[in-house]
C-alpha cells in the first residue's frame, strides 16, 4: 500500500484528499499544513508520494518541492493547483514535480494521477 | 415577388408523435409545414437526442419546435440556423476548449468565426464548429494575457461547464470589442446569476459533491446527521446549484429478516 503525505494549508482540503485517497486504498502516512512541516515530515516518514498544495503560508509548495527534491531527487511530488495556474504548474514540472491535480478535486482524476505517478 | 428557396425537404416534426412536414429555408425564414419562422424570431437552437435519433429543437417566442431532418442535411441545417438566429454576433478568433478541468486541451485550436450571444446562451461559431453554451453553464469572464501565435495578446477567458467539467475558452478580437464584450458578459452574468450567500458548510458540501463523495462520506467528513445534510441539500437544490439524482433508502430488519441473519450466521 503506497504511503502518501498530504500537504495543504486548509484542513478541509487535507480531509477531502485523505478521504479520496484512503477510499482508494492508499495509506495516509502524514499531513502537513505548510512547506516547512512537509520537509520535516518527508525526512521522517519517507512517503511514496506527496500531494503538495502550491499556495501556502510560510513556505510555498514550490519552495517545499525544491527543498524536498534537494533531499531526495527521486521524490514523487504531485502539485495541487487551482484552475488557471498553468504557469505555476509548468514551473513545478520543470523543477521536478511528477504531476498535478486540479482543485476543486474530482476523486477519479485524483486517483488516476496518483496511481500514474506511483506507477501502479 | 417569389422568395428564393435555399433548401426544401421533408422533415419529421415531433408533437407527441412524429409527423411528416415540408421544410423550407428562404433568405430570412424557415418554414415547417405552414408555419413561418423568421430567423430573427429564433431565440435558441439545440441538438437533442430524442427517441433514438438526433433532432433539432428550435425555440421561438417561448415555444419549442422539434424537427428531425434527413441525416445528411442535419448538420448543414443546424449550422445555417445557428449562424442566423436572433443574436448579437461578434467576429472573433476563438479557442474552445482551451482547458478542460484545468488541463490544457489538445482538442481545441484557434478558429476564425463568431462569438454569438443570445438570451439563452453563447455560441462559438465557425464553419466547422457550432458550440452552444447555455447561460446557466457560464461561469466567469476576465481579460488575460496569452501567447497567441508567438505574441502576447490580450484575450477574453470565459469559463463554463461542459459535461460536468470546468472548461475555459479564449476569445481574441480588437481590444475595444474585447472591452465591450467583457462588460456585456459581466452584466448578463450578474443578471442570470444573482449572488447567493452560502454558509461555509454549504460551500464545503458543494465542493464535496463535486469531488464525487457520496452522502455517507459527506456526513462523516462534515460531522453532521442525515437530516441536517438533507436540509443543506434542499438549499443547494432551491438555489439551482444541485439536483436530485437518487433517493437513498434506509432500512431496518423485520423479525423475519433477523431470523434469516440468525440462520445465516449458523451455517
Amino acid at each position: 500500500m503506497a504511503k502518501v503525505l498530504i500537504v495543504d494549508d486548509t484542513a478541509f482540503m487535507r480531509k477531502l484528499l485523505k478521504n479520496i485517497l484512503f477510499g482508494a486504498g492508499f495509506d495516509i502516512a502524514g499531513e502537513a499544513e505548510n512547506g516547512a512541516q512537509a520537509i520535516e515530515l518527508y525526512k521522517k516518514i519517507k512517503p511514496d508520494i506527496v500531494t503538495m498544495d502550491v499556495v501556502m503560508p510560510e513556505m510555498t509548495g514550490i519552495d517545499a518541492l525544491k527543498q524536498i527534491k534537494a533531499i531526495d531527487k527521486d521524490a514523487k511530488i504531485v502539485m495541487c493547483t487551482a484552475i488557471g495556474q498553468e504557469k505555476i504548474v509548468k514551473t513545478a514540472i520543470k523543477m521536478g514535480a511528477r504531476g498535478y491535480i486540479i482543485k476543486p478535486f474530482q476523486a477519479p482524476k485524483v486517483i488516476e494521477e496518483i496511481k500514474k505517478v506511483i506507477g501502479e | 415577388m417569389t422568395e428564393k428557396i435555399h433548401l426544401r425537404t421533408t422533415v419529421k416534426v415531433y408533437d407527441g408523435e412524429w409527423v411528416d412536414a415540408e421544410f423550407r429555408i428562404t433568405d430570412d425564414s424557415l418554414f415547417v409545414g405552414k408555419q413561418k419562422i423568421p430567423f430573427k424570431a429564433i431565440e435558441d437552437l439545440e441538438n437533442i437526442a430524442l427517441e433514438g435519433g438526433s433532432s433539432i429543437q428550435i425555440k421561438k417566442n417561448g415555444d419549442k419546435i422539434t424537427i428531425r431532418l434527413p441525416r445528411d442535411l442535419h448538420q448543414q441545417v443546424f449550422r445555417f440556423i445557428a449562424f442566423n438566429l436572433k443574436a448579437d454576433k461578434f467576429a472573433v478568433f476563438f479557442l474552445s476548449p482551451a482547458t478542460v478541468g484545468g488541463v490544457v486541451s489538445s482538442a481545441g485550436h484557434w478558429e476564425k468565426g463568431y462569438f454569438s450571444v443570445t438570451d439563452e446562451g453563447f455560441w462559438f461559431l465557425s464553419s466547422k464548429k457550432q458550440k452552444r453554451i447555455p447561460i446557466e453553464n457560464f461561469g466567469s469572464v476576465k481579460k488575460d494575457l496569452r501567447n497567441v501565435g508567438g505574441k502576447q495578446r490580450t484575450v477574453l477567458v470565459l469559463s463554463h461547464v461542459e459535461n460536468s467539467d470546468v472548461v475555459t475558452s479564449l476569445l481574441l478580437c480588437p481590444e475595444s470589442t474585447l472591452e465591450m464584450l467583457e462588460n456585456y458578459l459581466l452584466e448578463l452574468f450578474e443578471k442570470h446569476n444573482p449572488e447567493i450567500d452560502f454558509s461555509e458548510d454549504e460551500m464545503q458540501i458543494l465542493m464535496l459533491v463535486y469531488s464525487g463523495l457520496d452522502s455517507v462520506s459527506i456526513e462523516n467528513m462534515i460531522g453532521i446527521p442525515t437530516d441536517e445534510l438533507n436540509k443543506y441539500y434542499d438549499r443547494l437544490i432551491d438555489a439551482g446549484m444541485a439536483k436530485v439524482v437518487k433517493v437513498r433508502k434506509e432500512i431496518e430488519l423485520t423479525p423475519g429478516g433477523v431470523n434469516m441473519v440468525d440462520k445465516l450466521s449458523k451455517k
